[in-house]
């Protein structure tokens, strides 16, 4: 029975991703995200029939167990794309600091407005930063790591979705800079959906992952009190 | 299908690709990295490469595979979202809008000076 279920999950999960994946590249529209799809598609299932988180995690684990070394793969359009960095590092670097910037500021300042409290501000903190490192730096700065973790993937959807949008309204077309803008507020996500625009724009997101998440980790402990009282 | 001729080379180049990302995870616990280990593995891999010691070959069919179908690990992860059910129906409007204003204002910062340092040195 339990393996009957894993399989299911694993079928409909992969199943979701094929089909949205194909809408996605017909019509090429932000919000037909294919990780928004799916995500909305499988919780309403198990919703549906009453399965739980946890009926679904083994599938999760087994699916997401490729996770590492994909990531690791980004080397490879990094790799291809190295002249980029080297006669763009400045662009690169300043405008991956100040998107960092920018964005936790709007974010503690937007929920102090909101009258959110301490904690959950904390742990909104660090949450355009890739899962493992900012858990990390909401524990250290005294946040919740469960909410920071739920926090970076809302992100990532959100980001993902948004982002793209709205560089295209404010006429930012150079991929190199869609990519390290994707990469900079929605980690991995934010990387994956660059991808989906081309190469170039992955590589960028992957680098952009990598200097948001230690520029984030080292800045946290002397930039978030600045917004919180 | 030429995807099923090519899956053990496929197979065997993602096993190399973990290889590098066990590394990687294991370098951050050496050297108290403050970085997470497949970021660290990425940096690893791509030392190699520009290294010469790993061939883009070696590596291009199995890599590309992944990074072709890179958003679907993601879908699982963001069915983790449901764990937060209640505190998304008494805040989730709130939070939500929290979280859009400031991805917008990361994402437009970024893409804005990103695009206008670029064009001023490549011209």
């Amino acid at each position: 029975m339990k393996l009957l279920l894993f399989a299911g999950y694993l079928l409909v999960t992969v199943g979701a991703y094929l089909i949205t994946r194909r809408i996605f590249l017909h019509f090429r529209y932000p919000l037909l995200n294919p990780v928004f799809l799916s995500t909305v598609a499988i919780i309403a299932l198990l919703q549906a029939t009453g399965g739980t988180l946890a009926d679904y995690q083994p599938a999760k684990d087994a699916m997401t167990f490729l996770l590492g070394p994909a990531t690791v793969a980004l080397a490879l359009p990094l790799y291809h794309n190295r002249g980029v960095l080297r006669k763009q590092a400045l662009p690169v670097f300043a405008g991956v600091v100040a998107g960092s910037l920018a964005t936790i500021a709007a974010v503690l300042l937007a929920g102090r407005v909101a009258g959110l409290g301490r904690g959950v501000l904390i742990s909104l903190g660090p949450k355009s930063v890739t899962v493992p490192i900012a858990v990390e730096i909401s524990r250290i700065a005294g946040g919740e790591p469960t909410l920071t973790a739920a926090f970076v993937v809302a992100t990532g959807m959100i980001g993902s979705i948004l982002g793209p949008m709205l560089l295209s309204a404010a006429r930012v077309k150079n991929p190199v800079a869609r990519g390290l803008a994707l990469g900079t507020v929605s980690h991995g996500q934010g990387t994956a959906v660059a991808l989906m625009e081309g190469e170039t724009a992955g590589a960028m997101g992957g680098v952009a992952m990598a200097i948001a998440a230690v520029c984030t980790a080292l800045i946290a402990p002397y930039y978030f009190p600045l917004f919180l009282r | 299908m030429a995807m099923l001729k090519q899956l053990p080379k496929i197979a065997f180049q993602i096993l190399l690709l973990w290889l590098v990302y066990r590394c990687g995870t294991y370098l951050v616990v050496l050297l108290h990295l403050a970085l997470p280990g497949n970021v660290a593995g990425m940096l690893l891999m791509f030392a190699l490469l520009a290294a010469g010691v790993v061939k883009p070959a070696q590596i291009e069919a199995g890599g590309g595979f992944l990074l072709k179908h890179f958003v679907f690990f993601f879908i699982p992860i963001s069915v983790g979202l449901m764990a937060f059910g209640p505190l998304m129906r008494q805040s989730g409007l709130t939070l939500l809008t929290i979280i859009m204003v400031s991805a917008g204002v990361g994402v437009l910062v970024t893409g804005l000076t990103v695009q206008l340092l670029h064009g001023r040195s490549s011209r």
